[in-house]
């Protein structure tokens, strides 16, 4: 092998060059697909799933620094980048054997209680077993390396994304001077626009009553705090592609579109060759236009619209509308998928090594119930958007949405344009409830009506005979059978679903588990999903190093800061 | 939604928290007749869901070393009797001195401990060293140590009193809110709800932090305060921290859980009452992080998962209000218990069903009975251990 002669790092013994401005993701993915993580529970291979730095898929080590993700992390020269979730070895994780022994799940909230004599053995099984890592090592501390930073701004712009740019563009030709965060890397600069890039936010209660409105608490990658007081804020988070229910979920190769565009990088070599596409909308047809000559096969749960029946002609896609997906076969890597008709139709097996889900695309919601808005489930595509007028006002005053955070969107840098133009002409002073909105839950508008599409979908497939682990919630390996026992139980509400069975509580904080959840539930309580109810979203929302937290002056929070 | 089974119970218990199930599940097993348990929230939306699981028996009360030292053997059987596993871990709880004068303080508790036949141990810096992985060098100049102390999961604990309270009968009307009560002649013979009235010969505090303002709607000024108390968790890793460490300077709590997150917090000088609410205040993330990152300097690259808070229920002494109200006969208290009602539940439930079974206990009602607060000769603090 030749040796990389630039900067590189090293993963399990072997260097390889640090690709410009690239992620540790990347550096591997250069072989395909990587798959160097395990499952919390059965020691399940996992890979990357979400391509956006919130699943559990591509966790590794950095030195001493535990949980950092390889889709996220740009490496340094001479980096020592390993996993730890595996015994001996990550090729041969004698652990997985857990996987095996416990076809009908591991069952931690009633098992284990006998005999009496072996708990401590338990115990201490059942701990080694938790967590994806050790805790960091010494050498990784590396403390408050910057000054705390506080920071006054006129106007957040959380997201630079379409319609996040075209807000900070708009507000800087009206004279304001707005603030742009982004957890991305590479967002280009806009002139009169501060850029923030790697940069994470979540809404924090304002310090006094004399502060400004908003108070919005960040870090900056590696580990850098920021605290941020904001006269108005404007959210433009985007969305993303969710997860979905079916046997062995989990496999490596089972991924969403976002994952799938972020390992499409000219000069690697492709995620996978023969894959299968699930779902109908725009953001399938996008897969099929830039991935066609890779995949297989369609499958959607409903009808599929001429435009997308003659894309996939085109590329010689096989298409299967109105189909229910079953289950993925293989064992490390995904290898065929089982589907069948809706409404009973035979079972067929595809062949195929990668299955990419795009059926149905949320808003980066988190942050918005955590800064207090007002929420309204609607059933297409089945998520909560913030309720909010076309200025992009929401109920919170000076708090405003703009792009497919606040709707699905055809066109996000108009939206973000004509938000903004809302913004300038002058918001209600911070303070008076915007005069076109509902002020209680009693005024808002009558909920569209229930049910959606994935409701029937998942009505239908939830009845049928079931193979493989369905893996709810996969940071945390909570299986579907245990949701479900839930409200079997008697307990009703998706709070005490989360409680009861760890499902939300991982490292995605809910992102890919709760959407489903929510449509499980409400199947199984007979109630719409909005008197299922949503988990309250807790600070700091995305995880954040201690070193970053300490580095911000909890003085300067309490009492109005430089 | 939800509407009451009956208009007629023996013991109407306002809570569903850990203490009102526990209470209700003792008192349907001694057949004290139908028992209704409402709560407005859900279930474990109050403390009981929201704390650090934390079990100690080091007390300065010996009354209270004896109650918690049941306890511990009530959650040891945890699984047999309720079918739920607990996971009740005993690595020990270790008090963290950081100064000589902390250190003596300790002594004193270790000594009280000891003498209700617990091996407690006063340690030196290196004696706490031994026990806890990565501390700062220089951070502490000892502790007291109880290795059968431990740390549990509040959550299946709740799911299993409740189940086994309901499989006796006890009817838990969640969503409802009780209002007051109502009286004749100094005897209670009702509650009051949002979904109605319903007699019953007794009513029960158990409304955690909301407690006095029950007591109060209920016409009986009491001195208990609700206190907002913050809470974090961290990503989860393989095991690390053994025991429970608190160090009374700051009131800070760590442990791992057996899901491999730390949890832990500290005190703030919140304003008191339930206004603040449950969520995280501005100062505390920043705050937490530099005590955690000073006393385990390698700590810094754990990230943070999720902060939340909930409210102690305090009184002036530091000790639960236990029993009927001298002022109103078939009021019974089970409240007033800071920041360990968790621990003390099983135990002091048995002696609240009692009271409202009017048998005897071994209580003290000089101690936990709720006239202490009756007499203005009594102020001075007698629980100071107020954290963990
Ligand atoms: C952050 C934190 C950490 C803690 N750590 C520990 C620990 O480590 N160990 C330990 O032992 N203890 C700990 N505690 C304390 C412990 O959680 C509580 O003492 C215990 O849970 C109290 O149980 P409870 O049933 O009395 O109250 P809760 O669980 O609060 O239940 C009271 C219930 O009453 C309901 N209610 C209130 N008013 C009304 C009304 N008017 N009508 C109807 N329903 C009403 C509420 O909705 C609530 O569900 C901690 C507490 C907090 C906040
Ligand atoms: S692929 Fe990196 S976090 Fe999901």
């Amino acid at each position: 092998m030749v040796e990389p002669a630039g900067p590189s790092f090293t993963f399990e013994g072997r260097r390889y060059p640090i690709p410009p401005g690239g992620t540790v993701l990347e550096a591997l993915a250069a072989d395909g697909l990587p798959s160097f993580q395990r499952s919390p529970r059965y020691h399940r291979p996992r890979a990357p799933l979400c391509g956006l730095g919130h699943c559990t898929g591509c966790l590794v080590r950095v030195g001493g620094r535990p949980n950092v993700r390889a889709c996220r992390y740009s490496p340094a020269d001479g980096d020592v980048v390993s996993t730890r979730n595996a015994w001996p070895s990550r090729r041969f994780d004698l652990l997985a054997a857990f996987d095996l022994l416990f076809p009908s799940g591991i069952d931690t909230l009633r098992g284990f209680r006998r005999p009496a004599w072996a708990r401590g053995l338990y115990q201490a099984v059942v701990r080694r077993l938790a967590g994806f890592d050790g805790p960091p090592s010494p050498d990784a501390a590396s403390g408050p390396v910057d000054p705390p930073t506080v920071r006054r701004a006129d106007v957040v712009v959380v997201g630079a994304g379409r319609a996040g740019r075209a807000v900070a563009e708009r507000l800087v030709a009206g004279g304001r001077a707005p603030l742009l965060l982004d957890r991305g890397r590479s967002a280009p600069a806009i002139p009169g626009a501060e850029l923030l890039p790697d940069t994470t936010v979540t809404f924090l209660p304002p310090p006094g009553p004399a502060d400004p409105p908003f108070s919005l608490l960040g870090f900056t990658e590696p580990a850098r705090g920021l605290w941020i007081r904001a006269r108005e804020v404007v959210v433009a988070v985007g969305s993303y592609d969710a997860a979905l229910l079916f046997g062995s979920n989990d496999r490596p190769g089972v991924l969403t579109a976002d994952a799938a565009f972020a390992l499409d990088r000219p000069g690697a070599a492709p995620a996978f060759r023969a894959g299968v596409v699930f779902g109908a909308g725009p953001r399938a047809r996008a897969v099929v236009e830039r991935m066609g000559d890779r995949i297989e096969a369609l499958i959607a749960p409903g009808a599929v619209p001429p435009e997308l029946v003659r894309a996939c002609s085109d590329a010689g896609i096989d298409l299967h509308p109105r189909s229910l997906l079953l289950a993925a076969h293989g064992r490390r890597r995904v290898r065929a998928v089982d589907i069948c008709a809706r409404a009973r139709g035979p079972v067929a097996r595809l062949p195929c090594d990668a299955v990419v889900l795009a059926h149905r695309r949320l808003p980066h919601v988190p942050i918005l119930f955590q800064a207090g808005a007002r929420m309204q489930w609607r059933p297409e595509p089945g998520a909560y958007f913030p309720v909010a007028d076309s200025s992009g006002r929401t109920t919170v005053p000076g708090l405003w949405v703009a792009g497919s955070v606040a709707g699905p969107s055809t066109d996000p840098a108009a939206d973000g344009d004509r938000v903004a133009r809302h913004l300038l002409a002058g918001g209600p002073a911070p303070g008076a409830p915007p005069a076109s909105l509902p002020s209680s839950p009693a005024e808002a508008p009558p909920a569209p009506p229930f049910p959606g599409e994935m409701d029937g979908y998942y009505r239908e497939l939830l009845r049928l005979p079931r193979r493989g682990r369905w893996v709810a919630c996969p940071c945390e390996d909570v299986l579907l059978e245990e949701l479900e026992a839930v409200p079997q139980r008697g307990y009703r509400g998706v709070e005490v679903a989360k409680r009861y069975s760890g499902l939300g509580t991982g490292l995605c904080q809910g992102r890919y588990c709760l959407p489903d959840a929510l449509l499980v539930l409400s199947i199984l309580e007979g109630r719409p999903p909005a008197d299922v109810g949503y988990i309250t979203q807790r600070p700091p929302v995305v995880p954040t190093p201690l070193s970053a937290l300490a580095a911000l002056d909890p003085i300067a929070a309490t009492d109005g800061g430089p | 939604m939800t509407v009451l089974a009956r208009d007629r119970y023996a013991v109407a218990i306002v809570g569903a928290g850990i203490v009102g199930l526990f209470t209700a599940y003792r008192l349907a097993r001694a057949g004290a007749g139908p028992v209704l348990v409402v709560d407005r929230g859900f279930l474990s939306g109050g403390a009981s869901g929201r704390n650090g699981g934390g079990v100690r028996q080091q007390w300065e009360t010996r009354a209270t070393v004896r109650l918690a030292r049941e306890s511990v053997a009530d959650y040891r059987a945890f699984g047999r009797e309720f079918g739920y596993n607990i996971w009740f871990r005993q690595g020990g709880y270790l008090f963290l001195a950081d100064t000589p004068s902390e250190l003596e303080k300790l002594r004193g508790v270790t000594e009280i401990v000891r003498a209700e036949g617990l091996p407690a141990r006063l340690l030196d810096a290196d004696g706490v060293d031994s026990l806890v992985e990565g501390l700062a060098r220089g951070a502490v100049v000892g502790g007291a140590y109880l290795g059968s102390d431990g740390t549990l999961y509040p959550f299946p604990a709740v799911w299993g009193v409740y189940e086994a309270a309901r499989s006796l009968g006890v009817e838990v009307a969640l969503g409802v809110e009780a209002t007051g009560v109502t009286q004749r002649d100094g005897r209670v013979t009702g509650l009051v709800t949002s979904r109605g009235s319903v007699a019953a010969d007794r009513v029960v505090n158990a409304a955690g932090g909301w407690s006095g303002d029950f007591a109060r709607r209920a016409g009986l000024p009491v001195p208990n305060v609700a206190t907002r108390h913050e809470i974090l968790a961290t990503e989860p890793m393989k095991p690390f921290l053994d025991p429970m460490v608190v160090r009374a300077s700051d009131g800070l709590y760590l442990s791992q859980t057996m899901r491999g997150e730390l949890v832990g917090g500290l005190s703030l000088p919140h304003p008191p009452g339930t206004g603040g609410g449950m969520s995280t205040s501005p100062q505390f993330l920043p705050r937490m992080a530099r005590t955690v990152t000073a006393l385990f300097p390698a700590l810094g690259a754990l990230n943070v998962l999720r902060a939340w808070s909930g409210f102690y229920d305090d009184t002036p002494d530091g000790l639960p209000v236990l029993g009927e109200d001298p002022r109103l006969a078939g009021f019974v208290h089970a409240n007033g218990f800071g920041g360990h009602g968790f621990m003390l539940a099983p135990a002091t439930s048995r002696r609240v069903a009692a009271a409202v079974l009017g048998t005897a206990s071994d209580l003290d009602p000089a101690l936990f009975g709720p006239g202490r607060f009756l007499d203005p000769r009594r102020a001075a603090p007698v629980e100071r251990l107020q954290l963990g």
